[in-house]
């Protein structure tokens, strides 16, 4: 378990601080970028760090600041693509609204394995094992 | 024959006493009182039996005996003695020729009328009276004496004669000039009253005063017993008194006295015809309404009020007495109408305005809060997400540090879940608010399956339900989504006040009402129903009766879910008991597109027998499919071209029905159809393995586009 790395992309420090905390008490070793251009930056670290090894999934929120550092709700989907871009399979699972069923829907057809409404963690951990069982 | 000294004594005499008639009329203004004592005057200053005025009538032909000497006077006064200018008695000579004439002995004088009134008459002298040209009258003097006048007393009595004339005339001329004035004055006291209707009713913004202020006005300044103003409803068919002098008018309105346009009623009739009415003996006029609350009225008129050519409705002020109303009266009287009636439109164009005004603002207002709300509520919403997963967080170190001190960590677990209620519905009042805030998509929906799928989803036992569905429902026309939510409150409302109950139990009711217009969705509770003071207050945001765990939005939400589909809402207490809400979804009134089916699809349903299953199966199978259906899925999955599983199933668990279509391999043939969508269901479902989560389709066209029939 403990080789499990993930990636955690969000704006919203506490957000991202109150999952990474999750993540790490469920054994995970969780990295965390503040936006888009710092998450594709460590991603792309990742893959060359021959010590801990490239992250096995990522959690990436919807609406943040995109590649322009301008404000954007697709700017996880933009992220997404140049994720996959690199690793095809990897596996992501996207934050959003509670209600943002086609958003959702859309991520999922450009390549997320999840979605996941932001606000309830209790799943997110039995999720992540899931998508990781599964692999 | 006199001798000259007598005959000179009997002229001064004479002169002297017509010396005493003149001072004496000239100084009486009254013409009553003047020819009373004119007569009196005359007898007593010459000592004859008997004088009497004459006045020639209006039409010329008379000579009316105006005063009498004596109770023979008085008996022909009564009688109406009166004789023909130019006729054949003295009188009639006297006026018709202008001209004094003496009758002596008249037992054999021609000309002389026997009258039987003055029996002892042995001497006449008729004289007539003149002001300028015109004879306006006779004097008739008599005497018991024979051969008692001269050709010489003619001349003084004739001067006599002239100067009561003259006191006559000025004595009328006196009455007429008071006429004239007192008329000029009321008039200038209407005027005064007009124009302060006038003057007031332009100050006056509120209808109420406006209308109250002008009927005293009427009756103040006119002295009539009661005026009142009607206004016409909006439908026009009735004239509704609005304002009413006293505490008549007060009873008539506190009873909403109105009276029907184009009725028998004055006021009726004048709304109608946009004319005066006037009933001057209103006992007699048919179109008279015999008022009991104005028991007195003997004359009424009717005035309309018209602006343009639209009659708003009519004043109506009465009098006690009989033709109580002059030309004046009824000139300036509509002339004030008139002017009150533009009043009225003003103050009514001025209301429109001001609720236009209050729409725009409160319009502009909400549209305002509500984006800057809708933005701040997000952003709050947003940050009090990490708080649970922190207190999840704080939780679990807190249990572990439980036996160092046990009192302690209870108290912080305590103020933990504290905290975690409070983030909880923080978020829950985001999600109410910005939900029901979402741009809708309303298409056709079966709503009798909406609220169906949502008890299933609620989780609510069918034992505690019952259902009474109208047969062959319309469609209605929704968003489904918010349709779902808005159930979803008022089922969870329902639940809430069922808690102390024994035996909670749900009635839901969806029949067509408003001549078809709508399908209404009537969920009962067996409660204790909401008390009269809540029935309205329950539709605020914020307002709960249940305590401060409830945000108080749901229902709130309802009602605006309600509004952005053009249906209704409503709450009241159920004649058996408990609260019934009742949403009225309008009736899709489109054009269904015509598709032309057709198929060799081989179809698994997997449904309960409910009228949407029903309507699958038959548009299926009408298109030359095959469909199947099954709760349980104990069927063999092999041959199906596509399977259909209704999100909300009451014969089975949802879950375990996709595990079992996931490990036969069929999952990517499996379709989830839902009457809403909401993320984490989605989410709870795709991981099955299924193809997608869909809306429901409710016609025939939206199935054709799942099924790619």
């Amino acid at each position: 378990m403990e080789d499990v790395r993930i990636l955690l992309v969000d704006d919203e420090r506490l957000v991202r601080r109150s999952m990474e905390k999750t993540l790490l008490r469920a054994g995970f070793d969780v990295d965390t970028a503040e936006n888009v251009s710092e998450g594709l930056e460590l991603f792309q670290e990742a893959l060359a760090d021959e010590e801990d090894g490239p992250f096995d999934i990522a959690i990436l929120d919807l609406n943040m600041p995109n590649f322009e550092g301008v404000d954007d709700p697709d700017a996880g989907l933009k992220l997404l693509t140049k994720l996959l871009e690199v690793d095809a399979d990897l596996p992501v699972v996207v934050l959003t609204a509670f209600d943002e069923v086609t958003r959702a829907k859309e991520a999922v057809a450009r390549g997320a394995r999840a979605y996941f409404v932001k606000g309830r963690e209790a799943g997110l951990i039995e999720l992540v094992n899931d998508i990781l069982d599964v692999e | 024959m006199p001798d000259n000294v007598s005959l000179a004594e009997r002229r001064a005499t004479l002169l002297h006493a017509a010396a005493k008639v003149g001072r004496n009329v000239t100084s009486i203004l009254d013409p009553e009182l003047l020819l009373d004592q004119t007569v009196d005057i005359i007898c007593d200053a010459f000592g004859f039996y008997y004088a009497g005025v004459f006045l020639i009538d209006e039409s010329g032909e008379w000579a009316v005996l105006r005063a009498g000497r004596g109770e023979a006077g008085a008996a022909m006064i009564a009688n109406g003695h009166k004789l023909k200018v130019d006729g054949h008695s003295m009188i009639g000579a006297a006026t018709g020729q202008r001209k004094a004439l003496i009758a002596l002995d008249v037992g054999v004088e021609p000309v002389h009328f026997k009258n039987p009134y003055l029996p002892d008459t042995r001497s006449e002298m008729a004289l007539p009276l003149s002001v300028g040209d015109e004879v306006i009258g006779a004097l008739t003097v008599q005497s018991t004496d024979e051969a008692a006048f001269t050709e010489d007393d003619i001349t003084v009595l004739q001067t006599m004669a002239d100067q009561l004339a003259v006191a006559i005339h000025n004595a009328h001329l006196h009455t007429e000039n008071r006429r004239l004035l007192a008329r000029a004055e009321r008039r200038a006291r209407l005027l005064e009253a007009a124009s302060e209707v006038g003057r007031d009713v332009t100050s006056i913004l509120d209808m109420d005063e406006l209308l109250n202020k002008t009927v005293d006005i009427i009756c103040d300044a006119y002295g009539f017993y009661y005026a009142g103003v009607f206004l016409v409803d909006e439908a026009g068919e009735w004239a509704v008194l609005k304002a009413g002098r006293g505490e008549a008018g007060a009873a008539m309105i506190a009873a909403g006295h109105k009276l029907g346009v184009g009725g028998h009623s004055m006021i009726g009739a004048c709304v109608e015809r946009g004319q005066a009415r006037i009933a001057l003996d209103v006992g007699e006029e048919p179109v008279h309404f015999k008022n009991p609350y104005l028991p007195h009225t003997r004359s009424e008129m009717a005035l309309p009020l018209i602006v343009g050519d639209k009659t708003m409705g009519a004043v109506t002020v009465q009098s006690i007495e009989e033709a109580a109303f002059s030309d004046e009266d009824i000139a300036s009287l509509q002339a004030m109408a008139d002017q009150l009636a533009i009043a009225i439109n003003n103050a009514r164009l001025l209301k429109e305005l001001e609720a236009a005004h209050a729409e725009l603002l409160r319009t502009k207002t909400f549209e305002a809060l509500a984006t800057s709300t809708l933005v701040a509520i997000h952003w709050i919403g947003n940050k009090a997400l990490p708080i649970s997963t922190s207190v999840g967080l704080l939780r679990e170190d807190l249990e572990s540090l439980h036996d160092t001190d046990p009192d302690l960590v209870e108290s912080m677990l305590e103020d933990l879940q504290t905290v975690e209620d409070s983030a909880r519905l923080i978020v829950s009042v985001q999600e109410h608010l910005i939900g029901p805030a979402r741009e809708e998509k309303p298409s056709p929906v079966m709503v009798d399956d909406v609220v169906r799928d949502v008890v299933v989803k609620m989780g609510i036992s069918s034992d505690m339900v019952t259902y009474h569905i109208a047969p062959d429902l319309p469609l209605g026309v929704a968003d489904v989504t918010q349709l779902s939510r808005a159930f979803g409150y008022v089922l969870r409302n329902g639940l809430e006040a069922m808690e102390a109950v024994a035996d909670p139990h749900l009635t839901v009711e969806v029949v067509p009402v408003n001549r078809g217009d709508f399908v209404a969705v009537r969920i009962t509770d067996n409660g204790p129903g909401i008390s009269e003071e809540n029935l309205e207050k329950i539709w605020a945001a914020f307002y709960s009766t249940k305590g401060a765990r409830h945000a108080g939005l749901g229902l709130s939400a309802c009602a605006q879910i309600l509004q952005q589909l053009d249906g209704q809402i409503s709450a009241y207490n159920a004649p058996g008991g408990g609260a019934t809400f009742e949403l009225a979804i309008p009736v899709y009134d489109g054009i269904l597109p015509a598709v032309n089916l057709s198929s060799d699809c081989s179809l698994l349903l997997i449904d309960d027998d409910d009228p949407w299953s029903r309507f699958v199966e038959r548009v299926i199978k009408d298109a030359g499919g095959q469909v199947s259906r099954s709760v349980d899925v104990q069927v063999d999955l092999d041959g199906f071209d596509l399977i259909l599983v209704d999100d909300a199933l009451e014969g089975a668990e949802i879950r375990s029905v996709l595990k079992h279509l996931r490990a036969a391999g069929v999952g990517v043939k499996t379709l989830v159809v839902a009457s809403s969508l909401r993320v984490e269901r989605t989410m709870e479902l795709m991981p099955f393995g299924v193809r997608d989560v869909l809306l429901k389709p409710y016609t025939r066209a939206k199935l054709a586009e799942i099924v790619h029939l």
